[in-house]
């Protein structure tokens, strides 16, 4: 929110310079976005060449229809001539004016003495606009008469101010109002703190005031006051100034006074025009199916039973807590209010403005939880104001509620201050700070204040409020620990031997989207942020093609991309089934992505299986490979077992059969291992030849062999043995035969 | 004639030297270092009977300057003979280097820091229920987070996390207390791509409970965190945060790694780099997974590791981290 100091200061007179107080709020209380000066800068006399003028004479400009040429007396004896494009004020009127040498509000370079269709304008006549004081720039601001001319303007308008911008967590309601805000400025800087504003005027009736509440949970308190006599007008200058600053516009005096009240106090407010309420009469309940509202921002909207509503005898007027009703607005004929100091349930406020996607300055607060005894400090102050502003008489108050809510009683442990932080905090300054921001310290107990209840409950609740104040001073130590042994568990380590492995063979790793669009067997998202990502991917292979077309389409050349993510299963389930998947793309076609495939399972020396695999080529010539690591590591041995392959040498022979076509090697080799046992210890393809040596629908596949003993060098003859078992089998099973 | 006298030193050097300078093979060199450092050659027969103390001392200036020529020409003979074809400034032969993404590389420096200082790394789930990304982690029910809004829900009880806490909850069901861990990965969160935000991002959480573990011990660790990634000497500040499972909670800054805190592009002139949220795990949480909060305590904090790897590599554009292009990555 945005918190306009002069405002603050009206509550609390602290004399820290604003950076320092910013700075301080960042660190105990809450963010602080930035300081914007608004208005009027105050620097190097800027403020003094802002006067109050009279002006003595007006008449049209000699030389242009649209201006006029006006003689200003701003106390300097010689009147001022200044050129004026605006009509709406004559000669007596008293004005605002700018010397030459001024910087406007939001200009970059300050006002020259100019000339304007051949007459020189010594200064400026000034609209609200101009000084940010209001949003009216039809013509320039009439003050009112019997200022003595050359007046620092400064001392009849609010003319500059700075502004705090603030975020206020998610714990703090009792931050979105400048009045906490002051409560919290007063604790950190030991500056005094007002009374709440607001003072009840005079009543002028006793008239019943006709509010049901069917809904206590929803809605746990409602103060409704009448006011009659209301005289709906603008807003004085001041009044308008402050809401500017503070981000809303000014509307008329009776919105405005809500709206300022809210942003004093925190409790948000609504007038009704009460001859526009059926009945006089305000029921606060559950919308009915079908119930319709066109809110104030002119949208017609269907309401259902999860929404309260504020109702007259017939009808929804508002809907509670985010928007009043177009029909009850307040309109410049209205002259009886009913005006609405609630407490509104925040999870009811939340619910409704999510489904309505309507969010208000209102139901941001009411969402937080506001605290319930703010409405009537709120319908106080705003009735006061309603007769200072609006000449309205109070006739009428009732206070519909369920009992408000005890003020929380917490146990304060004076040791636990410093077991949390591992900082001392005496007793006496943890009392004294939770005193300073309203607390009741009483014997070891401590009572809360209502604007803290919701989220001051527990003893360590009671430790920030203490520690956030010298959060700075902590110490920086390490937790006093025995390690222990700590390694990556087993997938951990060879999920990156499986990164190392492909990034070394020459693949770069990609990170591509989980979701993906919709399709066979992916889980979808309720709502999706696009149809592109909308459901969860059950493979890696979408945006791994993606980004290897982009990588071809940008010319670079050669793509070898992998991607190591999780996928998701469905599982019948709430949760999926979430699987380790890596995969990976490259030129080259179905061989490139087997032989990436064939080095990770030589890297963690597991036998590939190809129909545990996703081996294929893809359109374009793309080789890719998909495989589920916990399948993979499964194959994986943890530890490697010596076997002697040095000691006797192996005995290498080529092998080449003549199969029919449709033989594959990798049925051969399996074959021969069976037949051959451990000491055929490699059996590779490394030619396949089809042509008239071996004749039509046949091919030829040749095979270096390699037999090796454990524990004796194999001679020739076991050779032999070995082969001849090898053929035999092969002849067998698959007809081949052996080429010499 | 005295054989000592008779040594002309400056006429040995020289041709010496020149004998040896033109050897040009191992043979010849060889021959040059017989005749003039042999055991007869005339350099050695004087050495063997010179009696005056500074003559001795310019014949054995003159054998060690010798004996070096012998080995520097030694050397230059060993080496390969200038072949004109030969040009050793060609490249070698291509031996394909692939890359590790950036934020692997920096996943795995994060993990190696944590388990250099004791925590284990725990792998959580990405699409999590509703309970362990929310309730367990005491979010109340009107805060915003929960917002479809905000978060993407695969139906009412389970959403993709939107952050690595519910890790937090999964690691202490797993273990008992005492409980060291860290657990990063991918998290998600409704945001429109574009330079500084992405839908999918990732973050690390770490988590110690223990007996006596402070807000203090918090600050140290994050130090030491910081240094470790960053270098130099990092200073941590904490400012007070709220978050639904921490109590105290604090949001920490870094100071500048580019400027050392003194104001500059990367800091926002604020000497201050935004991190992460932390905080002091809350009573309600410990309740949650069966802990005594009167016996355990402890801090969990969390931050971005796109951020880390952004700011570290001088990046522009958090999208260049999906769009992977070989050009980009190869660079890492």
């Amino acid at each position: 929110m945005k918190v306009p100091v002069s405002w603050l200061r009206e509550y609390v007179a602290f004399d820290w310079p604003l950076d320092r107080l910013a700075a301080k709020l960042v660190v105990t209380s809450c963010e602080v976005d930035r300081i914007s000066r608004r208005g009027v800068v105050d620097d190097d006399g800027n403020g003094e060449r802002f006067l109050v003028g009279k002006v003595l004479e007006a008449g049209k400009h000699p030389n242009a229809d649209r201006l006029q040429l006006c003689q200003v007396d701003v106390g300097e004896g010689d009147a001022r001539q200044i050129v004026c494009g605006a009509w709406n004020f004559g000669a007596g009127a008293t004005v605002a004016v700018a010397l030459p040498g001024a910087v406007l509000p939001g200009a970059d370079a300050p006002l020259g003495e100019a000339k304007l269709r051949g007459e020189t304008s010594r200064g400026m006549i000034l609209s609200e606009r101009e000084l940010e004081l209001g949003d009216d720039h039809s013509g320039i601001m009439v003050l009112e008469d019997g200022i003595e001319p050359g007046t620092p303007l400064a001392d009849v308008l609010p003319l500059g101010d700075d502004v705090l911008e603030i975020e206020t967590g998610f714990n703090r309601p009792d931050l979105t109002s400048v009045y906490g805000i002051a409560r919290e400025v007063a604790a950190l800087t030991g500056a005094e703190l007002a009374p709440p504003p607001g003072t009840d005027p005079e009543r002028a009736g006793e008239e019943p005031v006709d509010v049901r509440v069917d809904d206590l949970a929803g809605c746990p308190r409602y103060v409704g006051r009448l006011l009659r006599g209301a005289t709906i007008a603008e807003s004085p200058r001041w009044l308008k100034a402050r809401l500017l600053a503070a981000g809303m516009r000014p509307i008329s005096n009776v919105v405005d006074v809500t709206n300022y009240v809210m942003l004093a106090l925190g409790s948000p407010l609504h007038a009704f025009d009460l001859e526009r309420l059926e009945g006089s009469r305000i029921v606060v309940r559950r919308a009915t199916r079908g119930e319709r509202l066109t809110t104030l921002d002119g949208q017609d909207r269907e309401l259902t039973p999860d929404d309260l509503v504020i109702a007259d005898a017939t009808t929804p007027v508002a809907i509670a807590g985010i928007m009043g009703g177009e029909a009850s607005e307040v309109r410049p004929e209205t002259t009886d209010l009913l005006l609405e100091a609630a407490n509104f349930d925040p999870l009811t406020v939340l619910r409704t403005s999510r489904r309505l996607r309507l969010r208000t300055e209102s139901s941001t607060r009411w969402e937080k939880g506001v605290d319930p005894y703010a409405a009537e400090q709120a319908a106080i102050y705003a009735t006061q104001l309603f007769a200072e502003l609006a000449g309205a008489r109070w006739t009428g108050h009732s206070d519909v509620n369920d009992g408000l809510p005890e003020r929380p009683m917490v146990r304060l442990d004076a040791g636990l201050a410093e077991r949390v932080a591992g900082m001392t905090f005496t007793t006496e300054e943890q009392v004294a700070r939770l005193e300073s921001l309203g607390f009741e310290a009483r014997s070891g107990d401590v009572r809360v204040p209502t604007w803290r209840a919701r989220d001051v409950t527990r003893p360590v609740d009671l430790v920030e409020e203490v520690v956030r104040f010298r959060i700075e001073e902590l110490p920086a130590t390490l937790p006093h620990r025995l390690v222990s042994a700590v390694q990556l568990t087993r997938d951990q380590r060879l999920r990156r031997q499986v990164e190392d492995v492909l990034a070394g063979a020459g693949f770069h790793e990609a990170y591509t989207w989980s979701l993906v669009p919709p399709g066979e067997g992916r889980i979808e998202l309720e709502e999706p942020q696009s149809s592109e990502l909308a459901a969860l991917r059950t493979s890696l292979d979408h945006w791994l093609v993606e980004s290897a077309r982009r990588n071809r389409n940008a010319g670079v050349e050669p793509v070898a991309l992998f991607e190591l993510a999780r996928v998701f299963l469905p599982s019948g389930g709430d949760l999926p089934d979430e699987r380790w998947h890596v995969a990976g793309i490259a030129d080259g076609g179905y061989f490139v992505a087997k032989g990436a495939v064939e080095t990770l399972h030589r890297a963690l020396h597991a036998e590939l299986e190809l129909d545990r695999v996703d081996l294929r080529e893809l359109e374009d010539g793309w080789g890719y490979f998909e495989l589920d690591l916990a399948d993979l590591f499964a194959r994986a041995p943890d530890v490697v077992v010596y076997e002697d392959v040095i000691t006797y040498p192996a005995l290498k022979q080529d092998l080449a059969f003549v199969v029919d076509e449709p033989v594959r090697a990798g049925a051969l080799i399996a074959a021969a291992r069976a037949a051959a046992g451990p000491e055929l210890r490699d059996l590779s393809p490394f030619d396949v030849y089809r042509g008239d040596q071996v004749g039509p629908g046949k091919k030829s596949i040749a095979f270096a062999a390699s037999f090796q003993s454990p524990d004796r060098t194999l001679a020739d003859e076991d050779a032999a043995r070995l082969r001849n078992r090898i053929v035999e089998a092969l002849s067998r099973d698959f007809g081949a035969v052996l080429r010499a | 004639m005295d054989r000592v006298a008779a040594v002309d030193v400056d006429a040995l050097e020289r041709d010496a030297l020149a004998a040896i300078g033109g050897a040009g093979s191992a043979d010849e060199l060889d021959e040059a270092r017989v005749r003039y450092l042999g055991r007869k050659s005339e350099l050695k027969l004087a050495l063997r009977e010179v009696r005056e103390r500074e003559r001795g001392m310019a014949l054995n200036a003159l054998r060690e300057k010798l004996e070096q020529a012998v080995a520097a020409r030694e050397a230059e003979l060993r080496r390969p003979r200038e072949d004109p074809t030969f040009d050793p400034t060609l490249p070698g032969t291509p031996i394909p280097r692939g890359s590790l993404h950036p934020l692997t590389q920096a996943r795995r420096r994060i993990e190696d820091i944590f388990v250099g200082m004791g925590y284990e790394i725990f792998d959580g789930r990405e699409v999590d229920s509703v309970y362990y990304n929310f309730e367990a982690l005491n979010t109340p029910e009107a805060h915003p987070s929960r917002d479809p809004q905000d978060t993407f829900y695969v139906n009412a009880r389970a959403v993709l996390r939107t952050h690595t806490s519910p890790s937090q909850i999964r690691a202490m069901e797993r273990h008992g207390p005492p409980v060291y861990v860290a657990s990063l990965g991918r998290v998600y969160r409704r945001d429109t791509l574009d330079a500084t935000h992405t839908p999918i991002f990732h973050q690390v959480e770490a988590l110690a409970v223990d007996r006596d573990i402070t807000l203090a011990d918090l600050k140290g660790t994050m130090q030491e965190f910081a240094t470790a990634v960053f270098g130099g000497q990092r200073e941590v500040r904490m400012r007070t945060s709220y978050f639904p499972f921490t109590e105290p909670s604090v949001e920490f800054d870094l100071s500048c790694y580019l400027c050392d805190g003194a104001g500059c592009s990367v800091c926002k002139q604020s000497g201050w780099i935004e991190m992460g949220g932390a905080g002091q795990v809350d009573p309600n949480v410990l309740e949650e997974v069966g802990y005594d909060p009167a016996a355990w305590q402890g801090f969990a904090w969390g931050l971005g590791i796109d951020r880390i790897a952004f700011n570290l590599h001088g990046m522009p554009d958090l999208r260049l981290f999906w769009e992977n292009d070989i050009r980009f990555l190869g660079q890492f």
